[in-house]
Protein backbone atom coordinates (compact mmCIF):
# COMPACT_ATOMS: atom_id res chain seq x y z
CA UNK A 1 0.00 0.00 0.00
CA UNK A 2 1.50 3.55 -1.24
CA UNK A 3 1.89 5.96 1.92
CA UNK A 4 -1.35 7.76 2.92
CA UNK A 5 -3.11 9.02 5.52
CA UNK A 6 -5.76 7.11 6.93
CA UNK A 7 -8.47 10.01 7.60
CA UNK A 8 -8.31 13.69 6.17
CA UNK A 9 -10.85 16.40 7.02
CA UNK A 10 -10.95 17.65 3.58
CA UNK A 11 -10.27 15.64 0.68
CA UNK A 12 -8.87 18.26 -2.13
CA UNK A 13 -6.53 20.95 -0.73
CA UNK A 14 -5.17 23.96 -2.15
CA UNK A 15 -1.78 24.61 -4.04
CA UNK A 16 -0.04 26.39 -1.80
CA UNK A 17 3.69 28.04 -2.11
CA UNK A 18 6.89 26.80 -0.40
CA UNK A 19 8.67 29.34 1.33
CA UNK A 20 11.36 29.70 3.44
CA UNK A 21 13.89 27.46 4.29
CA UNK A 22 12.74 24.01 7.13
CA UNK A 23 13.40 24.97 10.26
CA UNK A 24 12.07 21.46 11.62
CA UNK A 25 12.90 18.02 10.34
CA UNK A 26 16.43 19.64 9.15
CA UNK A 27 18.58 17.16 11.46
CA UNK A 28 19.60 13.74 11.64
CA UNK A 29 17.62 12.31 14.28
CA UNK A 30 17.37 8.75 13.95
CA UNK A 31 20.18 6.89 12.00
CA UNK A 32 23.48 8.29 11.46
CA UNK A 33 23.58 9.68 8.35
CA UNK A 34 20.53 11.48 6.28
CA UNK A 35 19.47 12.33 2.76
CA UNK A 36 18.40 16.40 3.13
CA UNK A 37 16.58 18.16 0.30
CA UNK A 38 18.44 21.10 -1.30
CA UNK A 39 15.18 22.54 -2.93
CA UNK A 40 11.84 22.60 -2.05
CA UNK A 41 9.11 20.53 -4.14
CA UNK A 42 6.75 17.83 -4.16
CA UNK A 43 7.48 14.65 -3.41
CA UNK A 44 4.83 11.98 -4.14
CA UNK A 45 4.41 8.49 -2.52
CA UNK A 46 5.21 6.89 -5.29
CA UNK A 47 8.33 8.73 -5.39
CA UNK A 48 8.94 7.75 -1.86
CA UNK A 49 8.24 3.85 -1.72
CA UNK A 50 10.62 4.31 -5.12
CA UNK A 51 13.18 5.74 -2.99
CA UNK A 52 12.57 3.23 -0.65
CA UNK A 53 13.07 0.20 -2.53
CA UNK A 54 16.22 1.48 -4.30
CA UNK A 55 17.62 2.12 -0.84
CA UNK A 56 16.43 -1.45 0.78
CA UNK A 57 17.43 -3.09 -2.39
CA UNK A 58 21.08 -1.99 -2.07
CA UNK A 59 20.77 -2.30 2.22
CA UNK A 60 19.39 -5.75 1.54
CA UNK A 61 19.24 -6.83 5.39
CA UNK A 62 21.88 -4.45 6.83
CA UNK A 63 21.21 -1.47 8.58
CA UNK A 64 17.83 0.34 8.99
CA UNK A 65 16.38 2.85 6.87
CA UNK A 66 14.18 5.43 7.91
CA UNK A 67 11.48 7.60 5.63
CA UNK A 68 11.52 10.99 7.44
CA UNK A 69 8.47 12.35 5.24
CA UNK A 70 5.10 11.50 4.81
CA UNK A 71 2.69 12.29 2.08
CA UNK A 72 -0.03 14.41 3.50
CA UNK A 73 -1.47 16.49 0.79
CA UNK A 74 -3.15 15.33 -1.90
CA UNK A 75 -2.94 16.63 -5.44
CA UNK A 76 -5.48 16.90 -8.21
CA UNK A 77 -5.81 16.71 -11.52
CA UNK A 78 -8.17 17.30 -14.41
CA UNK A 79 -8.74 14.39 -17.04
CA UNK A 80 -6.85 14.83 -20.26
CA UNK A 81 -8.96 16.02 -23.33
CA UNK A 82 -11.67 17.56 -20.77
CA UNK A 83 -12.68 21.41 -21.45
CA UNK A 84 -11.95 23.87 -18.58
CA UNK A 85 -13.87 24.99 -15.87
CA UNK A 86 -16.47 22.03 -14.32
CA UNK A 87 -14.58 22.42 -11.07
CA UNK A 88 -11.52 21.36 -9.50
CA UNK A 89 -10.00 17.40 -10.62
CA UNK A 90 -10.20 14.95 -8.62
CA UNK A 91 -7.33 13.81 -5.98
CA UNK A 92 -4.84 12.21 -8.20
CA UNK A 93 -2.04 11.26 -5.83
CA UNK A 94 -0.81 12.30 -2.84
CA UNK A 95 2.67 13.92 -1.85
CA UNK A 96 4.74 14.97 0.59
CA UNK A 97 5.52 19.16 0.77
CA UNK A 98 9.29 19.49 1.07
CA UNK A 99 11.14 22.72 2.43
CA UNK A 100 14.91 23.39 1.06
CA UNK A 101 16.84 21.67 4.05
CA UNK A 102 14.12 18.75 5.29
CA UNK A 103 16.02 15.36 5.44
CA UNK A 104 14.34 12.88 3.68
CA UNK A 105 16.02 9.45 4.54
CA UNK A 106 17.80 8.32 7.80
CA UNK A 107 20.39 5.18 7.42
CA UNK A 108 21.71 3.83 11.10
CA UNK A 109 23.97 0.60 11.61
CA UNK A 110 26.15 0.79 7.86
CA UNK A 111 29.28 2.65 7.02
CA UNK A 112 29.92 5.98 5.64
CA UNK A 113 31.08 4.65 2.69
CA UNK A 114 27.81 2.29 2.37
CA UNK A 115 25.68 5.00 3.70
CA UNK A 116 26.88 6.89 0.38
CA UNK A 117 26.67 4.65 -2.25
CA UNK A 118 22.70 4.07 -1.16
CA UNK A 119 21.96 7.70 -0.69
CA UNK A 120 23.57 8.08 -4.09
CA UNK A 121 21.04 5.35 -5.75
CA UNK A 122 18.81 6.70 -3.73
CA UNK A 123 19.06 10.46 -4.80
CA UNK A 124 18.58 9.50 -8.66
CA UNK A 125 14.86 8.74 -7.39
CA UNK A 126 14.50 12.51 -5.97
CA UNK A 127 12.64 15.21 -8.16
CA UNK A 128 14.72 17.59 -5.72
CA UNK A 129 18.34 17.85 -5.48
CA UNK A 130 19.83 16.27 -2.40
CA UNK A 131 23.02 16.30 0.03
CA UNK A 132 24.24 13.99 2.52
CA UNK A 133 24.68 15.02 5.88
CA UNK A 134 25.95 12.74 8.76
CA UNK A 135 24.31 13.31 12.55
CA UNK A 136 25.65 16.46 14.20
CA UNK A 137 26.57 15.49 18.66
CA UNK A 138 26.29 19.13 19.85
CA UNK B 1 41.37 20.87 29.99
CA UNK B 2 38.73 24.11 29.08
CA UNK B 3 39.43 25.90 25.78
CA UNK B 4 40.05 29.31 26.07
CA UNK B 5 37.10 31.89 24.42
CA UNK B 6 38.39 35.87 23.34
CA UNK B 7 35.22 37.40 23.69
CA UNK B 8 33.76 40.83 24.26
CA UNK B 9 30.67 42.40 25.34
CA UNK B 10 27.92 43.04 22.52
CA UNK B 11 25.71 46.52 23.17
CA UNK B 12 23.77 45.82 19.83
CA UNK B 13 20.57 43.85 19.71
CA UNK B 14 18.12 42.45 17.11
CA UNK B 15 18.68 40.37 13.87
CA UNK B 16 20.09 43.43 11.82
CA UNK B 17 22.95 43.69 14.27
CA UNK B 18 23.34 39.67 14.69
CA UNK B 19 23.55 39.16 11.26
CA UNK B 20 26.34 42.17 10.72
CA UNK B 21 27.90 40.27 13.18
CA UNK B 22 28.46 37.07 11.34
CA UNK B 23 29.48 38.31 8.66
CA UNK B 24 32.68 39.96 10.17
CA UNK B 25 33.19 36.86 11.56
CA UNK B 26 31.92 36.47 15.41
CA UNK B 27 29.15 34.79 16.37
CA UNK B 28 26.71 36.20 19.22
CA UNK B 29 26.24 34.31 22.51
CA UNK B 30 24.44 34.79 25.89
CA UNK B 31 26.34 34.38 29.05
CA UNK B 32 23.84 33.92 32.49
CA UNK B 33 23.71 31.72 35.54
CA UNK B 34 24.32 32.04 38.98
CA UNK B 35 22.11 34.32 39.99
CA UNK B 36 23.56 37.51 37.82
CA UNK B 37 22.99 39.53 34.91
CA UNK B 38 22.79 38.15 31.51
CA UNK B 39 25.60 39.46 29.41
CA UNK B 40 25.63 39.71 25.83
CA UNK B 41 28.53 38.62 23.52
CA UNK B 42 30.53 38.39 20.69
CA UNK B 43 32.61 35.27 20.18
CA UNK B 44 35.07 34.35 17.45
CA UNK B 45 33.60 32.07 15.02
CA UNK B 46 36.87 30.13 14.50
CA UNK B 47 37.00 29.30 18.04
CA UNK B 48 33.50 28.15 18.36
CA UNK B 49 33.52 26.16 15.82
CA UNK B 50 37.33 24.24 17.41
CA UNK B 51 35.17 24.03 20.23
CA UNK B 52 32.42 21.98 18.73
CA UNK B 53 34.56 20.30 16.70
CA UNK B 54 36.89 18.93 19.76
CA UNK B 55 33.58 18.20 21.75
CA UNK B 56 34.39 20.08 24.56
CA UNK B 57 31.52 21.76 27.19
CA UNK B 58 33.48 23.67 29.44
CA UNK B 59 35.35 26.70 28.12
CA UNK B 60 37.65 29.74 29.63
CA UNK B 61 35.80 32.94 28.85
CA UNK B 62 38.80 35.81 28.23
CA UNK B 63 38.67 39.10 27.42
CA UNK B 64 35.78 41.68 28.56
CA UNK B 65 34.50 39.22 30.48
CA UNK B 66 36.77 37.08 32.58
CA UNK B 67 34.96 33.76 33.28
CA UNK B 68 34.59 29.57 32.88
CA UNK B 69 31.13 28.38 31.25
CA UNK B 70 29.62 25.53 29.92
CA UNK B 71 28.57 25.37 26.51
CA UNK B 72 24.70 25.39 27.52
CA UNK B 73 23.17 25.16 23.77
CA UNK B 74 24.26 25.97 20.15
CA UNK B 75 22.00 27.24 17.40
CA UNK B 76 22.80 26.21 14.11
CA UNK B 77 21.68 27.21 10.34
CA UNK B 78 18.92 25.05 8.32
CA UNK B 79 21.81 23.17 6.70
CA UNK B 80 23.65 22.78 10.09
CA UNK B 81 27.15 24.19 8.97
CA UNK B 82 26.94 27.67 10.36
CA UNK B 83 26.50 28.43 14.36
CA UNK B 84 24.40 31.39 14.54
CA UNK B 85 24.47 31.55 18.49
CA UNK B 86 26.23 30.34 21.48
CA UNK B 87 24.40 30.06 25.06
CA UNK B 88 26.80 29.88 27.83
CA UNK B 89 25.93 29.17 31.28
CA UNK B 90 28.32 30.40 33.96
CA UNK B 91 29.63 27.16 36.47
CA UNK B 92 32.52 26.43 38.50
CA UNK B 93 34.71 23.49 37.10
CA UNK B 94 33.52 21.16 40.53
CA UNK B 95 30.06 22.56 40.59
CA UNK B 96 27.64 19.54 39.26
CA UNK B 97 25.48 19.73 36.32
CA UNK B 98 23.26 17.84 33.96
CA UNK B 99 23.95 17.78 30.29
CA UNK B 100 23.53 15.60 26.77
CA UNK B 101 26.24 13.65 26.50
CA UNK B 102 26.85 11.62 22.67
CA UNK B 103 26.69 7.84 23.40
CA UNK B 104 29.84 5.92 21.28
CA UNK B 105 29.67 2.24 20.11
CA UNK B 106 32.63 0.41 20.04
CA UNK B 107 33.78 -2.94 19.32
CA UNK B 108 32.92 -5.51 16.90
CA UNK B 109 29.69 -7.78 18.07
CA UNK B 110 30.15 -11.52 18.13
CA UNK B 111 26.64 -11.41 16.81
CA UNK B 112 27.18 -9.38 14.09
CA UNK B 113 29.59 -12.19 12.91
CA UNK B 114 26.15 -14.60 13.20
CA UNK B 115 24.20 -12.25 10.25
CA UNK B 116 22.73 -10.26 12.90
CA UNK B 117 22.76 -6.11 12.60
CA UNK B 118 23.32 -3.87 15.46
CA UNK B 119 20.88 -1.59 15.95
CA UNK B 120 21.68 1.83 18.12
CA UNK B 121 18.21 3.16 19.66
CA UNK B 122 19.42 5.79 21.67
CA UNK B 123 22.19 8.45 20.61
CA UNK B 124 22.63 10.51 23.43
CA UNK B 125 21.78 10.63 27.38
CA UNK B 126 21.48 12.84 30.11
CA UNK B 127 24.22 12.61 32.72
CA UNK B 128 25.03 14.41 35.60
CA UNK B 129 28.90 14.99 36.36
CA UNK B 130 31.21 17.45 37.67
CA UNK B 131 31.58 20.88 34.72
CA UNK B 132 35.17 19.92 34.60
CA UNK B 133 35.09 16.31 34.23
CA UNK B 134 31.78 16.20 31.33
CA UNK B 135 32.89 13.41 29.22
CA UNK B 136 32.78 14.00 25.20
CA UNK B 137 31.04 11.02 24.35
CA UNK B 138 30.09 7.39 26.72
CA UNK B 139 31.96 4.76 25.18
CA UNK B 140 29.63 1.36 24.93
CA UNK B 141 32.05 -1.63 24.54
CA UNK B 142 29.88 -4.10 22.43
CA UNK B 143 32.35 -6.91 22.01
CA UNK B 144 30.09 -9.57 23.91
CA UNK B 145 27.14 -8.30 22.18
CA UNK B 146 25.29 -11.44 20.95
CA UNK B 147 22.45 -11.66 18.29
CA UNK B 148 19.41 -11.15 19.90
CA UNK B 149 20.76 -9.73 22.86
CA UNK B 150 21.02 -5.80 23.89
CA UNK B 151 22.69 -3.67 25.86
CA UNK B 152 21.39 -0.98 28.20
CA UNK B 153 22.41 2.49 29.43
CA UNK B 154 23.59 0.82 32.62
CA UNK B 155 26.48 -0.74 30.81
CA UNK B 156 28.11 2.59 29.67
CA UNK B 157 31.20 3.54 31.73
CA UNK B 158 30.81 6.73 33.36
CA UNK B 159 33.48 8.63 34.38
CA UNK B 160 34.37 9.54 37.68
CA UNK B 161 31.46 10.83 40.01
CA UNK B 162 29.11 11.32 36.79
CA UNK B 163 25.54 9.76 37.66
CA UNK B 164 23.33 8.89 34.70
CA UNK B 165 19.76 10.41 34.94
CA UNK B 166 17.87 8.39 32.21
CA UNK B 167 16.09 5.75 33.31
CA UNK B 168 19.16 2.21 32.98
CA UNK B 169 16.97 -0.10 31.94
CA UNK B 170 16.40 1.90 28.66
CA UNK B 171 18.18 -0.08 25.60
CA UNK B 172 20.61 1.49 23.66
CA UNK B 173 22.04 -0.63 21.24
CA UNK B 174 20.41 -4.10 20.46
CA UNK B 175 22.11 -6.77 17.83
CA UNK B 176 18.64 -8.26 15.97
CA UNK B 177 18.26 -10.95 13.25
CA UNK B 178 17.93 -8.91 9.23
CA UNK B 179 14.69 -7.90 8.51
CA UNK B 180 13.81 -10.72 5.63
CA UNK B 181 13.89 -8.84 2.06
CA UNK B 182 10.94 -7.91 0.79
CA UNK B 183 9.50 -10.28 -1.86
CA UNK B 184 8.94 -9.48 -5.96
CA UNK B 185 5.17 -9.59 -5.77
CA UNK B 186 4.50 -7.20 -2.61
CA UNK B 187 6.53 -4.68 -4.97
CA UNK B 188 4.54 -5.21 -7.58
CA UNK B 189 1.24 -5.30 -5.61
CA UNK B 190 2.17 -1.66 -4.10
CA UNK B 191 2.91 -0.18 -7.49
CA UNK B 192 -0.72 -1.66 -8.90
CA UNK B 193 -2.75 0.11 -5.53
CA UNK B 194 -1.21 3.21 -5.43
CA UNK B 195 -3.01 5.48 -5.86
CA UNK B 196 -6.42 4.11 -6.22
CA UNK B 197 -7.71 4.27 -2.02
CA UNK B 198 -9.09 6.96 -0.77
CA UNK B 199 -8.92 8.05 3.27
CA UNK B 200 -11.96 7.60 4.98
CA UNK B 201 -13.36 11.68 5.39
CA UNK B 202 -13.38 12.98 8.88
CA UNK B 203 -17.47 14.10 9.02
CA UNK B 204 -19.27 16.10 11.80
CA UNK B 205 -21.27 13.73 13.79
CA UNK B 206 -25.45 13.96 13.69
CA UNK B 207 -25.39 14.80 17.40
CA UNK B 208 -22.55 18.07 16.91
CA UNK B 209 -23.83 21.54 16.75
CA UNK B 210 -21.64 24.07 14.24
CA UNK B 211 -19.05 25.67 16.12
CA UNK B 212 -19.81 29.36 16.93
CA UNK B 213 -18.37 31.99 15.24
Amino acid sequence: MALMPKRVKHRKSQRGRIRGEATRGNRVVFGDFGLQAVQGGWISAATIEAGRIAAQQYLRTEGRLYIRIFPHKPITSIPLETRMGKGKGEPEYWAAVVKPGTVLYEIGGVSEEAAKLCFNRLAHKMPVKVRFIRRRTM
Amino acid sequence: MAEVLNVRRRQTRGKRHARRLRQSGAIPAVLYGHGEEAVSLAVPAEQVEAVVRHGTRLVELRGEVNEQALVKELQWDTWGTHILHVDFARVSSHERVEVEVPIEVRGEAPGVRQGGVIQQLVHQTLIECEAGEVPEALVLKVNELQLGGELTLADLQLPGTARLLSKPEETVVQCVAPAEAVEEEEREEVTAEAGKAEPELIKRKAGEEEPEA
